[in-house]
């Protein structure tokens, strides 16, 4: 360390400091940091950009799955607090009382499954965060309730007290949370007061569930041919090609396909088997390539370790390198579902119809998948029916969500067996 | 400097004290072999002794490892390798048609350079080549017996059903010798299995390797002098694909009758 004496004052402190460089190459290291703080910006500002955008994003989908309305009821029109009715059942008694039917009358109809059926097709019943002034009240929504007006959160945020006063006689006014906990148990309707995701849900599920029965089979043995038997000549390097090339064909390409191969020439119709069935083509591309890479990335020695013990080459392959490629396998799966679950293209050009009001209950059934529902919720001529399909956006990202943590459960088990 | 001769394709072996037909488990006869168009072994021959430690030594590149590796086939793996002569094990020529390179490698071991554990269980380790075969005797007593056979027993009784890979490396090494005893071979191919270890794990790697060719019949690839000259009964050395000279090991390292082998012996080259 050099010490500064009071006759150098006004000298830069930096020269004074120990170095072993001379100034000039000082300079050059200094402009060399420079350099890397300028790409490090660069970097950067992308990463925060997009952060802003993904929250803007989640935000704006979130604010509009919650919004106030100025309902007239058709049913008795009353709310209830949480203390005077815990279950739904609880409610549904309540309000028919309301309504002036006998107790006889409202046992009868709970009893009576197809009654109760008809009951909860027309009504919903939940927990609305504030009607009419107060906190979280059970609202029973009947399919005539008239919606006279709908306001997005923000626009009545702080203007409750005089909303309520606007309101005519008779009228109801709701906090309503689109995306409520029976959204995904109510059935469709053409009414967006009590539409619901069940049908586009469990038809998902079913594609879902299908397109991994299909395309992990025969993704993988396509992979394990590929990468352990296949000879190296000129038809197995086109093959490689293509196969990359496919990955990157249009979905909408896919749909085509399917609506010519399955749901005409295979005469599956509209279906869940076909829709399953084009998925799968659309994502055994990535789960081929995917494979390849898993099942490459096994250490050769252990291959040798294998055969040096006198393995066959099946046993080596389905006792050495699949269980250590599981895991790169499985992740390439998901990632390659994920993209599947959010395909809207393809399954309109084979069927995933908008509107369908019954769950699906096998392979052959119709269906109507959450894209394709929430595409034509968007479409809808109704405004409200936006709030719905921002509902519907909300439970697309909660399945997404729900099969990211599966695949990472399922990986640090499969890491956990070493 | 020493300008290192070229030595002649056709080179004659020098040999002392050949092992004798009766005694041989494997002998190798006129063995050449082929990388495409590369030979990386000319015309070798040469025998190993029941009961024995031989050694191959030589310089990186010589065939030493091709070698051994064809001795159970391993080489097969290799697409584009082609061979000429035969390796005779119990009167069989393993290269016949008729013969599986999987039967082979069952009779004949290997224990590879670095330590290549499987990832599971020290147990799933051993157990592997037996259930590959659908072993029905007692499983828990050949792992015992085979643990016990490469001095791992007394370390990993514990913890049989932890991982292999938690093991160092010299006990994952042992591991290996193990699992390659564990098929029940007659010979145990071992491919410089110290080179990647510390004196410590190598000097008890080679008291294991003078233990258990009461047993079995060891042939070993190394590049370090010193062991060879500590664990084997016979020494081959060979250079550029061609076997120069082989012979009891204190012969060799003592009295050797090739210039080349003197060169190589006393560190001129290699």
């Amino acid at each position: 360390m050099s010490i500064s004496t009071p006759g150098e004052v006004g000298s830069r402190v930096s020269k004074d400091r120990p170095s072993l460089l001379n100034n000039e190459e000082r300079a050059q290291l200094a402009a060399r940091k420079r350099n890397g703080k300028f790409f490090l910006f660069l970097t950067v500002v992308p990463v925060i950009l997009a952060v802003l955008l993904i929250l803007t994003l989640f935000g704006s989908v979130l604010l509009q799955a919650v919004s106030w309305q100025v309902v007239e009821p058709r049913n008795s029109g009353q709310t209830f607090s949480l203390r005077e009715a815990r279950t739904w059942e609880g409610v549904v008694r309540l309000e028919l009382l309301a309504q002036g039917r006998t107790t006889q009358d409202i046992e009868a109809l709970l009893s009576d499954s197809e009654e109760l059926r008809k009951f909860k097709a027309r009504n919903r019943v939940e927990l609305m965060f504030r009607a009419n002034g107060e906190p979280l009240r059970w609202v029973v929504t009947n399919i005539r309730d008239d919606v006279e007006e709908v306001y997005s959160l923000i626009e009545r945020w702080d203007r409750e007290r005089d909303s309520l006063t606007e309101l005519a006689e008779g009228q109801n006014y709701y906090l309503n949370p689109w995306m409520d906990f029976s959204f995904l148990l109510r059935n469709n309707s053409g009414r967006p007061t009590v539409a619901g995701l069940s049908s586009a849900l469990v038809g998902t599920l079913w594609v879902i569930g299908l397109v991994i029965l299909l395309s992990l089979p025969v993704g993988v043995g396509t992979a394990i041919y590929l990468e352990e038997y296949a000879p190296d000549n000129r038809f197995t390097r086109l093959l490689e090609v293509n196969l990359r090339n496919l990955a990157g064909v249009p979905s909408i390409v896919y749909g085509i396909l399917g609506l010519y191969v399955f749901v005409r020439t295979a005469g599956f119709g509209p279906s869940v088997i076909a829709a399953a069935c084009t998925l799968s083509l659309l994502i055994l591309p990535v789960v081929v390539i995917a494979a390849r890479e898993a099942i490459r990335a096994v250490p050769g020695s252990l291959r040798e370790a294998s055969y040096g013990l006198g393995a066959t080459k099946w046993q080596t392959v389905s006792r050495v390198v699949l269980p250590n490629a599981a895991t790169g396998i499985v992740t390439g799966v998901i990632l390659a579902v994920a993209r599947a679950i959010g395909e809207t293209a393809p399954l309109l050009m084979v069927g995933g119809a908008g509107f369908v009001n019954k769950v699906p209950d096998s392979p052959l059934s119709n269906y109507s998948v959450i894209p394709t529902q929430i595409y034509s919720w968007i479409n809808a001529p109704q405004k409200a029916f936006d709030n719905v399909a921002s509902a519907g956006i909300v439970s697309l990202l909660g399945v997404l969500i729900l099969l990211y943590v599966l695949a990472n459960i399922l990986r640090r088990r499969y890491e956990k067996k070493w | 400097m020493v300008v290192i001769q070229a030595l002649p394709k056709d080179h004659e072996t020098v040999r002392t004290a050949t092992v004798e037909m009766e005694e041989a488990v494997v002998s190798i006869e006129n063995f050449s072999l082929w990388y495409d168009l590369f030979q990386a072994l000319h015309n070798v021959s040469i025998a190993f002794a029941r009961n024995q430690v031989t050694a191959l030594i030589g310089a990186s590149g010589c065939g030493k490892s091709t070698l051994l590796r064809s001795v159970n086939r391993m080489n097969d793996l290799v697409p584009s390798v082609r061979v000429e002569g035969t390796v005779m094990y119990e009167h069989v020529n393993l290269y016949d048609p008729a013969i599986d390179p999987v039967e082979v490698r069952r009779r004949i071991g290997m224990v590879f350079q670095k330590p290549n554990p499987f990832p599971k269980s020290i147990y799933e380790n051993v157990a592997f080549g037996p259930r590959l075969n659908g072993y029905r005797g007692d499983l828990d007593a050949l792992v015992e017996r085979s643990l016990r056979g490469a001095a791992l027993w007394d370390e990993v009784k514990d913890i049989l059903h932890q991982s292999g890979l938690a093991l160092s490396g010299g006990q994952q090494q042992r591991l290996c010798i193990a699992r390659a005893m564990a098929t029940e071979p007659d010979v145990i191919l071992m491919d410089e299995p110290t080179s990647a270890l510390d004196p410590i794990a190598t000097n008890r790697i080679e008291e294991l390797i003078n233990k258990i060719k009461e047993d079995y019949t060891v042939i070993i690839v190394t590049h370090n002098m010193q062991q060879a000259g500590r664990v084997s009964d016979r020494t081959a050395f060979m250079h550029l694909g061609v076997l120069v000279e082989e012979g009891p090991t204190d012969q060799i390292f003592t009295n050797p009758i090739h210039l080349m082998t003197e060169r190589y012996i006393t560190g001129h080259f290699g």
